[in-house]
């Protein structure tokens, strides 16, 4: 009797075997590239992605900025396209960068915007090389609202008076943040200050702090004569009475031209196109060399762990471009007064790798 | 009928499931208002503008008071706020006081957020123009006084208890000098064999709770979880509102709801900050000085009226100039980004009937808080009775959780609840005072940041005592801070002595 039973189960057990290798196969048949191309998306990622939640961490501490406002609205179509539970934590850009070294299975992916390769131009703690360490995913997004703002009562009306005072032995202090958006700001100016009159850029003098509002207390207290603004933050300042302490103009927009014609019609609160359009090259210039301008936009684009599947990655830039293919989300983006700048991969690695060119030129002039 | 077009039923409902919420959040140790309002957060988009904020604010109301029950029950402050509220609350809770300490803490919070309530709705923008004129000098001075605090606290030896705070600030310093806050993202106080490790420093959230939480329990396991006035003692019978107590204490209620405020309305210089000032305030007016520490209600009043206060003070700034007060309204500006909304200067004049929903939302949200946590005392104060071999591996799973979900999932801040339990625990027997420890560590970051950023504004050690009146003012505060707690220190000495 006991040897039946033996028996049996050595069967059940070889049957139970024999069905979880035939299962085995059909999966890898199954994540075979044909196979999956035939696919919806949300099949590809349920054979994909293990969990049901996608975890979309961002390089900003911050729940009210800019990397967050993208990243919901992103995260919550993407969710829809991948029939997962997508959620966004603000954990910061060292967090952020350990989240996605550490897991490769696709349930965790980055969100961040230029401040994830300027760190590592600007040699930051904890940034490193984004082509080599991460695989560089789709961009998704551009805020236009980049900028520098002075008080209004201010001599300089535009960046271009911030260069000839400097050229001409003024000291000009200039809050910004160091290591990343705002940096590269100053970093642009000090450069066209040294191709213009050389030897005069050490007149542009850096104020390091931190968030806006340090910034802009900054700005109140008399310390420093120009700050990095964004027009989202500063656009409201600017329409305060001169004898407010508070009252600032605008005198430089980073972001092309062709950004700010992208914009929505109504352009931002009392701004319209053509007011921001005054402040962007070619209208203020600010040479980055013999042949062109400097702009910057401020760009939001996808990582992933460097190792993490070829299919994921694969199904990550679908999803986006599926995402992108809303109308509703596109226009939720605008409303935000964001341009949608979905590039695939390759375009988004082409397009990337020429930025970081651009402003390695710069930040490695200054140096020489 | 303004009124009645902004109090929609949605409106209340939301803001009463805020407020409950957020009393929940509170009340985990290792939760805090923050937390409950991000995590709220991603749900507001499906509302219109006002229902968000009166859910979001009920949420922040909530979570700022419900930090005193774990607080004053268990030694536990449920918020970083409501550590100076375990100074008292918790030796009345001790005493076998615990429901009239959780009566006194809740009405003491609902008269801080009534007070806070009346200044951000009368003078917002007045005061946002005040506020302003707080630059990094005066923010380090302020940051300063409230450091005087550790003088008043240290119950042996001032000497300890400046030694133990000092370590705080020098344990918080340790990590990156943050970019974010204009840092130069260098390593300090850090072996290069753990920089991987420790390159974002310690959370405040897990050492906190690490400090008070686990070291308790782990001294509590020492002596066996056996504690007679928890055990044997009815709590509720001497829970009546004692209406003179309150006449006595008109003064420090108004005097603690103000520095609240005031602190609230300061960007940068942190909730906690708000009630550790307005103890040390209550500690040098009381007339029972020796008594604060030991379950004197006057600390416990000026710990929750200022962490109260606190709450329309940070929308001072969020409201008049778009820069939050505090963490949690940084949080909250979130809200107003997905939204579409753009806070700043104009915003109360372009959106009066958001202003006015915000204002109802606040009014709303204390009374709510008030009632729910006024007739759920009794309930509440029961806590103490539960045996601790139950109770204790139900606040351990909570406290992990909560430090877990400090940073959204880092498991060092795990390690972190651990060893500072450990330290609290080991600590305390060599001498070390947690109090001006972890008073130390809330406030030696921004102490530095404030310090190192007026440096290099200004160029000049003399800034610190040129810049303005306001920083004179100060300086006479500080000082007068120190004296009076230098004369405490010694009357108590000489009493001690005679005794």
């Amino acid at each position: 009797m006991k040897a039946m039973k033996r028996k049996y189960l050595v069967g059940l057990l070889i049957v139970l075997l024999g069905l979880a290798l035939v299962g085995c196969l059909n999966e890898s048949a199954a994540k075979d590239s044909n196979a999956l191309a035939a696919m919806s998306l949300v099949e590809r990622a349920e054979l994909l992605i293990p969990t049901p939640n996608v975890r979309v961490v961002i390089g900003s501490t911050s729940t009210g900025g800019d990397t967050y406002q993208v990243s919901n609205m992103v995260a919550q179509k993407l969710g829809e396209v991948l029939g997962k539970n997508v959620k966004v934590d603000a954990v910061g850009a060292s967090n952020g960068f350990d989240a996605i070294n550490r897991i490769d299975d696709g349930s965790t992916i980055m969100i961040f915007h230029d401040m994830a390769y300027l760190g590592y131009l600007y040699e930051r703690e904890g940034y490193t090389d984004i082509f080599s360490s991460y695989q560089v995913g789709p961009t998704l997004a551009i805020n236009p609202g980049n900028s520098f703002s002075a008080p209004k009562n201010s001599a300089f009306s535009t960046i271009e008076d911030v260069i000839e005072a400097v050229g001409n032995g003024e000291v000009v202090k200039i809050a910004i943040q160091p290591g990343g958006v705002s940096e590269i700001g100053y970093s642009a100016a000090k450069n066209a200050i040294k191709m213009q009159y050389p030897g005069m850029e050490e007149n542009l003098v850096a104020v390091h702090t931190g968030s806006q509002s340090d910034k802009n207390q900054l700005l109140f207290d008399g310390q420093v004569d120009v700050i990095h603004s964004s027009i989202q933050a500063n656009e409201q300042f600017a329409q305060l009475p001169m004898d407010d302490q508070k009252a600032m103009k605008f005198i430089w927009l980073t972001a092309r031209q062709e950004t700010i014609l992208q914009t929505n019609d109504s352009g931002f609160g009392s701004m319209n196109i053509g007011d921001m359009l005054a402040y962007v090259s070619p209208q203020v210039s600010v040479p980055m060399n013999e042949e062109e301008d400097f702009t910057f936009d401020k760009e939001f684009f996808m990582l992933f762990h460097k190792e993490m599947d070829e299919e994921l990655v694969k199904l990550y830039n679908d999803a986006a471009a599926e995402v992108f293919a809303d109308e509703v989300l596109v226009q939720q983006l605008k409303d935000a007064f964001f341009i949608p700048n979905y590039k695939d991969i390759s375009d988004a690695q082409t397009y990337l790798t020429e930025k970081v060119a651009a402003y390695d030129a710069i930040i490695s002039s200054l140096k020489e | 009928m303004d009124f009645m077009q902004i109090v929609s039923p949605a409106f209340f409902i939301l803001l009463v499931t805020g407020v409950l919420g957020g009393i929940v959040f509170g009340a985990i140790p290792g939760m805090t208002a923050t937390m409950a309002v991000a995590v709220f957060l991603p749900v507001t988009y499906a509302f219109e503008i006002k229902e968000a904020l009166a859910l979001l604010i009920g949420l922040y109301v909530g979570g700022i008071s419900g930090g005193l029950v774990p607080a004053i029950l268990l030694n536990i402050p449920g918020t970083p706020s409501s550590i100076t509220t375990t100074f008292d609350g918790y030796p009345m809770a001790q005493r076998g006081e615990g429901a009239t300490a959780l009566r006194i803490g809740v009405t003491a919070s609902l008269f801080g957020g009534l007070v806070s309530f009346l200044i951000l709705a009368l003078f917002a923008p007045l005061l946002a123009d005040v506020a302003i004129q707080f630059s990094y000098v005066e923010k380090f001075l302020l940051i300063l006084f409230a450091l005087t605090v550790i003088a008043a606290l240290s119950k042996g030896s001032m000497l300890v208890g400046l030694t133990s705070g000092t370590l705080g600030i020098l344990i918080s310093l340790v990590g990156t000098y943050s970019i974010s806050v204009g840092g130069n993202g260098k390593l300090r106080l850090v072996p290069s064999i753990l920089a991987p490790i420790l390159k974002n420093g310690f959370s405040l959230l897990p050492v906190l709770i690490g400090l008070f939480a686990i070291a308790t329990m782990i001294r509590e396991v020492e002596t066996g979880m056996k504690n007679p006035s928890f055990d044997d003692v009815d709590l509720t019978k001497k829970a009546r509102f004692d209406w003179r107590l309150w006449k006595e204490q008109i003064g420090n209620l108004i005097r603690s709801s103000f520095i609240g405020t005031f602190v609230g309305m300061l960007p940068g210089v942190g909730g906690s900050a708000a009630s550790i000032l307005s103890y040390s305030q209550a500690k040098n007016y009381s007339k029972k000085k020796d008594a604060m520490g030991t379950g004197e209600p006057t600390g416990l009043i000026a710990s929750e009226a200022a962490n109260n206060g606190l709450t329309g003070g940070a929308l001072i700034p969020l409201l008049s100039l778009g820069i939050p007060g505090d963490s949690t309204t940084a949080v909250l500006i979130g809200a107003f980004t997905l939204q579409g909304v753009q806070v700043g200067p104009l915003f109360i004049g372009n959106h009066p009937e958001t202003w006015k929903g915000i204002l109802t939302a606040l009014f709303f949200a204390n009374l709510v808080m008030f009632v729910v946590m006024f007739f759920s005392i009794r309930g509440l104060a029961k806590i103490v009775r539960v045996p601790k071999y139950i109770l204790y591996p139900i606040i351990v799973v909570m406290c992990v959780i909560g430090a877990y979900a400090t940073n959204y999932g880092v498991m060092f801040d795990i390690w972190t609840l651990l060893v500072f339990g450990i330290i609290g625990y080991v600590g305390v027997k060599f001498g070390l005072e947690v109090p001006p420890f972890i008073i130390g560590f809330i406030l030696g970051k921004s102490a530095e940041t404030y310090f190192v950023k007026s440096l290099e504004s200004y160029g000049t050690f003399a800034i610190f005592f040129t810049k303005s009146p306001i920083v004179v003012v100060l300086w006479g505060l500080i000082l007068l801070s120190v004296v009076l707690s230098i004369r405490n220190s010694r009357r108590l000495r000489v009493k001690t002595k005679r005794r």
